[in-house]
């Protein structure tokens, strides 16, 4: 594995730790706009190739998913991967009117993800002291891009689950680093370390 | 905030304040508002400026105002959120303009007050030409499933070219071996009705010879028997009439054959008309029957004599390759039959059936297919179910297949009435004629 990607055991507590605190907040933020129960996962961090990350992104067929880049003191990118089940239901507490167009449908999808996925990059970014800015987030499918091309040979991943309690809809969000970006976390989060 | 630059940026920009009311507008947004609204829109509700627009805009602002993060709208789900007129009221095709809208969060430094922004970036030029590639896509790929269809076409086209080339000149080559065999059959049939004359003459003279001397030279008779001993000449006289009689019935045969050969390969290609299935049947029967002597053929038709508006020599090819595969299906002893039946609505079905080898499942699926064969290299092209094919669907036919290994094959072939005009319509149309 990639030396810049090796996160020693301090520091990736430490991340899931941050993480954990910024996801609660995201959850939280969303609960209380839509007024409904949000529940999450404790956040995953691995360390994956682009092959590793098409099967972390593509297993469930019956998936939505966006992808929205971040730039800033770190770069990368967030992808959403949202259930189609359920979703209907969310859309409803969106406001949106039934039944959905198909138009309300991937404006749904781009709203969820943009807030989720945003949500955890600002408290990430606050507990980090890093400035960041999420980019406009677009569908996306796997499927039809070619994972082997990218130029990158390791990312740090940190996945995170939601679950949503008035339906079955659950979603996941998927930072992806790039090598100079998991420098300066790492940097960051050793000086949090002290 | 009323900060000149901002009325240069090509950005429009509507700062609202958390009572959802309007407290800036940069010179980019105002100039594309409609008139009516420019005046006195700063410092009144939201909701009163763009009453159509704001369910949506405040859900947005409140996603703002709770989450502290930005909103984005992309042109793709809601093209026009504001009611803007296009970047080019002149030139473009557009007569609206095709927005995409960020609302990021703002706090007053000094008054910690919070703000909602509203970014509207005019995107007219890329979703105008974002849709005239999806168009384009769409176009192409129309195109090219137009295309396909073409190649699957000519390729069907060019397989049937091949063995309608081959059956040409198999036609012109049995048409041309029938001549040539006429001839000498003329020959030799009147030389043997001559020779028969010459032996029977030949004949009698030696019985006139025998009695001349035994009545003038009866002392020589007994050298003459044993002449005519020695030369078999009673067993000549015995013989010669059967001999004679076999060789014109051998004749006969040949001829038989030379003529139905060449009523079946001297048709004239591609020519409508009534064509006597009975009579075809029984001619197909006959020459498969010389080249396939172990399956017996049983040929029925009702009525007899049927005659049928089709184009004679693709439906003779038809036949003759459903027929010559159901007698290559028979090893040892078997039977082909051959039966054609009017039904009560007009149409005709002819059924082949065999007691041969049948066809198994697997191959089943795939006897249409050109080129497919079971048969050793060199022995067939697999061409003849599929001309086959082709030539029934020329007249709008139907052809069914049932196949059990082991137990044989039926062949069913159902063809609807075609009137004269019908034909000719299906003939000037590329679209529905066969290649």
């Amino acid at each position: 594995m990639n030396d810049t990607v090796a996160l020693s055991e301090d520091q990736r507590d430490a991340l899931q730790e941050l993480m954990n605190i910024s996801m609660g907040q995201a959850a939280n933020s969303l609960a209380h706009l839509i007024e409904t129960k949000i529940g999450i996962s404790i956040p995953k961090i691995t360390a994956v190739t682009p092959d590793g990350l098409y099967e972390l992104v593509s297993h469930n067929q019956q998936a939505y998913y966006t992808r929205q880049s971040f730039m800033g003191d770190i770069h990368g990118e967030v992808m959403s991967i949202l259930t189609q089940h359920g979703l209907t239901e969310v859309a409803e507490l969106l406001e949106y009117e039934q039944p959905l167009s198909e138009n309300d449908i991937n404006e749904t999808i781009l709203e969820l993800s943009n807030i989720l996925a945003g949500a955890c990059l600002a408290g990430l970014s606050e507990q980090l002291e890093l400035a960041t800015n999420l980019q406009m987030p677009t569908l996306f499918a796997p499927q039809k891009s070619d994972f082997s091309k990218y130029d990158w040979q390791h990312s740090l991943v940190m996945e995170v689950k939601f679950d949503i309690h008035i339906s079955s809809f659950t979603m996941r969000v998927v930072f992806c680093l790039d090598d100079a970006s998991l420098t300066r976390l790492k940097s960051t989060i050793d000086e949090l370390l002290g | 905030m009323n900060n000149p630059l901002l009325d240069k940026l090509p950005v429009g920009i509507c700062l609202v304040n958390e009572a959802y009311e309007i407290v800036y507008l940069n010179a980019f947004f105002l100039d594309r508002m409609p008139v009516e609204l420019r005046g006195d829109a700063l410092g009144k509700p939201l909701a009163d400026v763009f009453p159509e627009q704001i369910k949506f805009l405040k859900r947005r602002i409140k996603s703002v105002f709770v989450l502290k993060h930005p909103s984005f709208s992309y042109w793709e789900q809601r093209p026009h959120i504001f009611p803007f007129k296009s970047s080019r009221p002149i030139t473009g095709e557009e007569t609206q303009m095709v927005q995409n809208m960020e609302i990021v969060p703002h706090k007053d430094i000094e008054t910690g007050q919070q703000y909602a922004c509203i970014l509207i970036q005019d995107v007219t030029a890329q979703a105008s030409y974002f849709k005239a590639q999806a168009q384009l896509a769409e176009e192409l790929k129309a195109e090219h499933e137009a295309q396909r269809k073409l190649i699957r076409k000519l390729d069907r086209a060019q397989s049937q070219l091949i063995q309608a080339e081959k059956m040409a000149s198999t036609g012109q080559l049995a048409a041309g071996i029938a001549h040539e065999i006429n001839n000498p059959m003329g020959f030799v049939t009147a030389n043997l009705n001559t020779l028969e004359q010459y032996a029977q003459n030949l004949l009698e003279t030696c019985q006139a010879t025998k009695k001349l001397v035994a009545s003038h030279a009866p002392e020589h008779i007994e050298a003459l028997e044993d002449l005519f001993d020695a030369t078999h000449v009673e067993l000549i006289e015995e013989d010669m009439g059967p001999l004679i009689q076999e060789s014109k019935d051998g004749l006969k045969r040949v001829s038989d054959i030379v003529s139905t050969l060449r009523s079946f390969a001297e048709e004239p290609q591609h020519t409508w008309g009534y064509l006597n299935l009975h009579d075809t049947a029984n001619q197909l029967v006959q020459l498969i029957s010389t080249q396939f002597k172990r399956p017996r053929f049983k040929v029925t038709c009702e009525p007899a004599q049927l005659k049928w508006y089709c184009e004679s020599a693709s439906l003779k090819q038809a036949l003759t390759n459903l027929m010559m595969n159901a007698a290559q299906s028979i090893d040892e002893n078997g039977l082909v039959m051959l039966d054609i039946r009017q039904t009560g609505s007009g149409t005709v079905a002819i059924k082949i059936v065999d007691t041969g080898c049948g066809i198994s499942e697997a191959n089943l699926k795939r006897v249409f297919e050109p080129f497919f064969t079971t048969r050793p290299e060199g022995k067939g092209q697999g061409l003849g179910l599929s001309v086959a094919y082709s030539a029934i669907e020329k007249h709008k036919g139907k052809l069914a297949i049932n196949s059990r290994e082991g137990k044989g094959t039926v062949i069913e072939v159902r063809l609807p009435v075609l009137k004269e005009q019908e034909e000719d319509k299906s003939a000037s149309n590329p679209s529905t004629e066969s290649l």
